[in-house]
């Protein structure tokens, strides 16, 4: 940690004396390290195989490297680009430096009002309306919402998006429409966390090797229903050579509003299991929005509603069958280099299975407040509050309060460098 | 010989007006040709690009050295720019990010990355029209290029008015051209005919398309 946390810091530093770029050059890296004071109230993490809903917890209150990355951007030619983000991370859950996208993309210049784009790779699906900025990291908040914590936890796509835009410019110019549709092979535990979890509030990404570890179930104990699934959940592994697929939908107007909506189905066969990992069949509707409001003020919002099950089909239902929604609205405002945030968050996993001692029905809600400051585009300070309140009624297995509020102070300088 | 009957029409008319303008107004020179424009509402229409149709067969002044269209937070900085037909236009790229714009109108269509370390040639649009500009990596730039065979151009202020010098020049005709009027490129006229003012008012009838509003800056969008 002391190592990698001195390596940043020289990366950092060499950063700082590189001349400022006056344009984008054809190979852009931007290396990104954010260094904080956290203080927390709540359950040990889910990251120290518990079932606290923060990245952080009493053992790791204190100064702390909370996450750096490194971004390339390769433009191979001028319609031809190479995009590779690895994350940083001083935890256990995986190497020290692993890969969080790595993909191509082609943007033919248009020959008419369609533009076509295609990915080709590993890369997020086109769901977070948060995490803008580089290295996938978010400008409003230091912390993700619920929906995009998930999104960061389990959702990769490994396969090919087919995008066509158009600007129809009988309404003026200003409007744009997209459909996105998307093929992919990988995710197919995906959904273990939000059932054997539920939802989160962090800012940590999975990485391709990631190997995320589950609260200590009853069922996934020796002897029990569910004792072949590892202690840990590897989302994006392929278990049973079905392909995935996404369709999304967007409106944008200006840079004033963007509207999607999208359908996922990893379409995993829930009835396989493959070296500890069980195939989740998960599928899911979302919906988001993003309105630049008079006075510097925005207005960020998505919804998250689907479903995942585990296990064969008996008596009316899988092992496991839960529905999962969340939805988050953000209000933002920049008043010159300073920005506050504020978020509130709303959760639910619904249980429809009658399987014994594998209760996953939680509800909940958070706040989020943060305020930033950049100093130059380099440096930035984050001040962020959050609060976490869940009843989960399989908390009980610990001997543990089923309902706890969880919070968490974190004060971060952010350090930016690109070339 | 119909050109310089209309240019002296035009003298004519500016020397009635003179000394009434002497008295009405005191911000236009005599020589210069003044143009409102209001909406269906009566309400000044700003950013509409006015320019002086020369007689076809005289030729121009030469276009100015050059004009620069530039990327400014990923948007197109002006939003609209009128040019002279021939006039050398620059992208410079101010931003940090890389732009790719392109613009696919005929016949003045043309692709150009805008990359730390590219020479980036100014685009010469040869020929009148509009040109409707795109970046190829930021979907949400949109900007437009009005190129005018004319050398008398301009862009209404808040109050809806542009003021036109009148040279030597035979003009035929005064037209108006706004991508909230009509974004394909269809330009409204007025013929500079027999005992006409130096005054010309377009009242358009037809309901204007909201201005090009890039938001509050609140909103970050992906700058890859």
């Amino acid at each position: 940690m002391v190592r990698l946390l001195v390596g940043l810091l020289a990366l950092a530093a060499s950063g700082a004396l590189m001349p400022a770029a006056a344009q984008a050059s054809r190979n852009q890296f931007s290396i990104g390290a954010d260094l904080g004071y956290v203080q927390t109230a709540g359950y040990t993490s889910w990251t120290e195989g518990f079932v606290g809903k923060l990245r952080f917890d009493d053992g790791s209150d204190g100064l702390v490297l909370s996450r750096s990355f490194i971004e390339y951007l390769g433009r191979i030619s001028d319609t031809l680009d190479a995009n590779v983000s690895a994350g940083i991370y001083a935890d256990d859950l995986g190497s020290p430096v692993d890969l969080t996208e790595a993909y191509l993309e082609w943007r033919p210049v248009p020959r008419s009002r369609n533009k076509y784009r295609i990915k080709l790779g590993a890369f997020y699906p086109r769901i977070s309306l948060e995490n803008t900025g580089a290295g996938w990291t978010s400008p409003y908040t230091l912390s993700s919402s619920t929906i995009n914590t998930w999104v960061a936890e389990e959702l990769r796509i490994f396969g090919a998006e087919f995008s066509v835009t158009r600007r129809p410019m009988a309404l003026g110019g200003n409007h744009q429409f997209g459909l996105q549709v998307a093929t992919f092979r990988g995710n197919d535990p995906t959904g273990s966390l939000l059932a054997w979890k539920g939802w989160s509030a962090h800012d940590r990404q999975s990485r391709f090797g990631d190997e995320l570890p589950l609260p200590p179930l009853p069922q996934i104990q020796p002897g029990m229903l569910f004792e072949l699934q590892d202690p840990y959940v590897a989302p994006f592994r392929e278990v049973d050579g079905r392909m995935g697929f996404y369709v999304n939908g967007e409106w944008q107007s200006g840079s004033r509003m963007l509207v999607r909506a999208m359908h996922y189905d990893n379409r995993a066969d829930p009835t396989i299991i493959e070296d500890g990992q069980y195939g989740w069949y998960t599928e899911f509707n979302h919906v988001g929005a993003q309105f630049s409001l008079p006075g510097n003020f925005a207005l960020v919002t998505q919804w998250m509603n689907g479903s995942t099950v585990m296990g064969p089909f008996v008596d009316g239902a899988h092992s496991v069958d839960v529905e999962f929604d969340s939805k988050f609205f953000m209000l933002t405002k920049t008043r010159e280099d300073n920005r506050l945030s504020l978020r509130y968050d709303n959760f639910e996993v619904t249980q429809n299975d009658q399987t014994f001692e594998d209760d996953n029905q939680e509800d909940g809600h958070v706040w989020t407040i943060t305020y930033q400051r950049a100093f130059s585009d380099r440096l930035s300070f984050a001040a962020e509050w959050l609060s976490i309140k869940t009843h989960h009624y399989g908390w009980v297995y610990y001997g543990i309060d089923p309902t706890r509020t969880e919070t968490q102070l974190q004060l971060s300088l952010r350090l930016r460098f690109s070339n | 010989m119909r050109g310089i009957e209309e240019r002296n029409n035009i003298r004519a008319g500016c020397l009635a007006l003179l000394v009434a303008g002497m008295f009405l107004s005191l911000s236009a020179s005599a020589k210069d040709l003044k143009v409102t424009v209001l909406d269906a509402d009566g309400m000044p229409v700003p950013d509409v690009a006015v320019y002086l149709q020369a007689d076809k067969s005289v030729a121009l002044p030469p276009p100015a050295a050059f004009a620069v269209m530039d990327q400014v937070d990923t948007r197109f900085d002006p939003h609209f720019l009128v040019v002279q037909s021939g006039t050398e236009v620059r992208f410079p790229n101010s931003d940090v990010v890389a732009h790719h714009v392109y613009s696919f109108s005929n016949p003045n269509d043309f692709i150009l990355p805008l990359y730390k370390g590219n020479a980036h040639p100014p685009v010469t649009f040869g020929e009148s029209g509009v040109v409707i500009l795109g970046c190829n990596i930021h979907d949400q730039m949109l900007g437009y290029i009005l190129v005018v065979d004319s050398h008398a151009f301009a862009k209404t202020d808040k109050t809806g008015v542009a003021v036109l010098p009148v040279d030597d020049v035979p003009v035929t005709s005064v037209k108006i051209w706004s991508p909230r009027i009509n974004p394909k490129g269809e330009v409204l006229s007025q013929v500079i005919s027999d005992g006409v003012s130096d005054n010309f008012v377009f009242r358009l009838s037809g309901k204007l398309r909201p201005a090009h509003d890039s938001g509050s800056g609140a909103l970050k969008w992906s700058d890859y």
